[in-house]
């Protein structure tokens, strides 16, 4: 796990940037998403609700679209999706818990699962590794967020 | 009717604070679930669109103003209208409106509404 001005970024999961979103494969083109630890400090570090979009589980959500909200007292947004792909299902356990996003965005607070059209097309769009992390500082460094 | 668009109904204005920021905040979570989303702003709704008005209400004593919300839903590409006949009731003129507001009739509203899978009214 590397730490990039102070903010939590493994780097064996794919990233878009832009979004602040993760991408992790799970095998035949299921793919976990969840919001970074930028996402959660940007949107004020701890959620009334976060909730999955009912209507679009079993649709295609493009990449960039909206997959799931977050919602704070100050603050309300998408989640978007990292890559094309049919929602498959949310994270249960985000109803009764949303923080789980904030204290564990990587593990239990990940936000849903899609089955990717073109997991191996798409994923070049997507930052990951050393370099991918280097692009991610890049990010932070250019908007001045820092998660400390 | 349109499954992916909704409309949110506003009637309150200044005078009721505390009723100020939940469309917004509704219309700015519409818009993040990629609903197309129109707010019309009738009776003293109108009045929060004029220029630097709801800088100045504020739903929580110490809190955010009714300004942030209203940004915020900008910012989400939420359309904003205002009712033409309120405008005339609060003497308000086009140009003491904020910018990319869009001046419509009551008709205007109906014909929304009949496009629209939900109407919402605050």
């Amino acid at each position: 796990m590397a730490k990039i001005n102070g903010c939590d970024l493994p780097d064996d999961l794919y990233y878009l940037i832009e979004k602040h979103v993760w991408a992790k494969p799970m095998g035949e083109n299921v793919i976990r998403i969840g919001m970074t630890a930028v996402a959660t400090k940007l949107a004020g570090g701890s959620f009334t609700a976060v909730t999955v979009s009912d209507r679009k589980v079993g649709k295609t959500v493009p990449q960039g679209k909206s997959t799931a909200t977050v919602e704070s007292s100050k603050f309300v947004g998408p989640v978007p999706a990292p890559v094309t792909g049919e929602l498959l299902r949310g994270n249960d356990k985000l109803a009764s818990d949303p923080n789980i996003v904030v204290s564990d965005p990587y593990g239990e607070g990940w936000i849903a699962e899609i089955k990717a059209e073109d997991w191996d097309g798409e994923k070049g769009s997507l930052a990951t590794g050393s370099e991918g992390l280097d692009a991610y500082k890049a990010k932070l460094e250019e908007d001045g967020v820092s998660c400390e | 009717m349109d499954e992916d668009k909704v409309l949110i109904i506003m009637t309150s204005g200044p005078e009721t604070p505390r009723r100020c920021a939940t469309p917004f905040f509704f219309a700015t979570l519409a818009a993040a679930m990629d609903y197309e989303v129109t707010m019309f702003f009738t009776i003293d709704g109108t009045q929060l669109l004029k220029k630097g008005a709801a800088e100045k209400v504020f739903p929580k004593e110490g809190g955010e103003p009714v300004s942030k919300f209203l940004n915020d839903a900008l910012e989400a590409g939420v359309e904003f209208t205002a009712c033409t006949a309120s405008m005339e009731l609060h003497d308000l003129k086009a140009e003491d409106m904020l910018d990319g507001i869009k001046m419509v009739g009551g008709a205007y509203m109906w014909s929304v509404a009949d496009d629209c899978k939900t109407v919402l009214t605050f």
